[in-house]
């Protein structure tokens, strides 16, 4: 059915892709079930709403309000409901948030082992790493290597927790607050967090 | 070769922030295909022609496929390829296509020069 087993080179299975996917959305259009403009929407609208700014609005309140956080931790979803986002961020996969936060014993990295199941609205799509075979094997075999070589090194005197994703629950790290921001406003805050911050790869640094 | 994986693993070692294809949370597609191919499986899912979770489900079945025939650091891996076929298999599924129109709608394309 696929096809791809005639096309030995990669650039030959790049241009095979790009042909049947325009082959599809050609087929959809023609038969009515989109309009030429559905897929740049859902583009614009991945684009512009949601995306790891509103992960970092999140990090960035949890840290100045402490009832939040606690609020947070224990149901994210219904926490986030209190923010004011944009319509559509309970939808596609934005169901079923759970939030682990990172202390001073625990470092906490998430991945998803079977396909890639990330929360969207609140990290935006996941990056091209996270969904590549050799990290979502090794991260959890050895995550404190994996880590390691994204330029993280975990104090051996830490725990790292992995978590896997799944359709169920999908899960984000909250990050320690950095030293040195104690003045810094929310929005200060949310514009130092990082993507990776809350997938557990990377330390937010105060520059 | 190295995976995409290492790629990025070696770049941030190198200093070089801005090298992953990440861009502060825009979009990862390497490739425009890929993004339409994206684009169409929501459209599809929020239009309710599938519940996103059977998509998921033949996502996780078309990786599984190439996981279990490939090396895990095999260059050729593609997701938005596994992404393609499982969109591929729920729309037959689903009978939304049949796959005598989607391959007239392909030869057309081609005969048309659109790709190649």
């Amino acid at each position: 059915m696929s096809g791809y087993e005639h096309f030995k080179y990669s650039t030959d299975r790049e241009a095979y892709s790009a042909a049947r996917v325009h082959a599809l959305e050609a087929l959809l259009v023609k038969k009515g079930v989109i309009t030429g403009s559905t897929v740049d929407q859902v583009l614009k609208y991945f684009k512009t709403e949601m995306g790891p700014f509103n992960g970092a609005k999140i990090v960035a309140r949890a840290w100045v309000d402490p009832s939040f956080k606690m609020r947070l931790l224990k149901d994210a979803n219904a926490a986030i409901a209190e923010m004011k986002f944009p319509p559509g961020m309970s939808g596609a996969e934005g169901e079923h948030l759970k939030i682990v936060e990172n202390t001073p014993t625990v470092h906490n990295l998430i991945v998803c082992t079977l396909c890639s199941c990330y929360p969207w609205p609140t990290l935006g799509l996941p990056p091209y790493w996270f969904k590549d075979p050799t990290f979502r094997a090794r991260a959890v075999r050895e995550p404190r290597a994996v880590l390691k070589e994204f330029g993280l090194v975990i104090d051996p005197a830490v725990e790292i927790k992995v978590w896997d994703s799944s359709a169920q629950i999908r899960w984000s790290v909250l990050p320690e607050r950095p030293e040195g921001t104690a003045g810094m406003s929310e929005s200060q805050l949310a514009a130092i967090v990082t993507p990776e911050s809350m997938m557990g790869v990377g330390k937010i640094k105060v520059a | 070769m190295q995976t995409q994986f290492e790629h990025f693993a070696a770049t941030s070692m190198l200093g070089r922030k801005d090298s992953p294809p990440r861009c502060d949370g825009e979009l990862f597609f390497e490739d425009s295909w890929e993004g339409r191919a994206f684009g169409i499986a929501i459209a599809l899912s929020k239009k309710g022609h599938y519940e996103w979770e059977d998509f998921r489900q033949q996502l996780i079945t078309s990786i599984g496929e190439w996981e279990s025939s490939h090396a895990l650091d095999d260059p050729s891996w593609n997701y938005y390829q596994r992404w393609l076929l499982a969109l591929e298999r729920v729309m037959l599924e689903i009978n939304l296509i049949d796959s005598v129109e989607l391959e007239q709608q392909l030869a057309e394309l081609i005969t048309q020069d659109t790709f190649y």
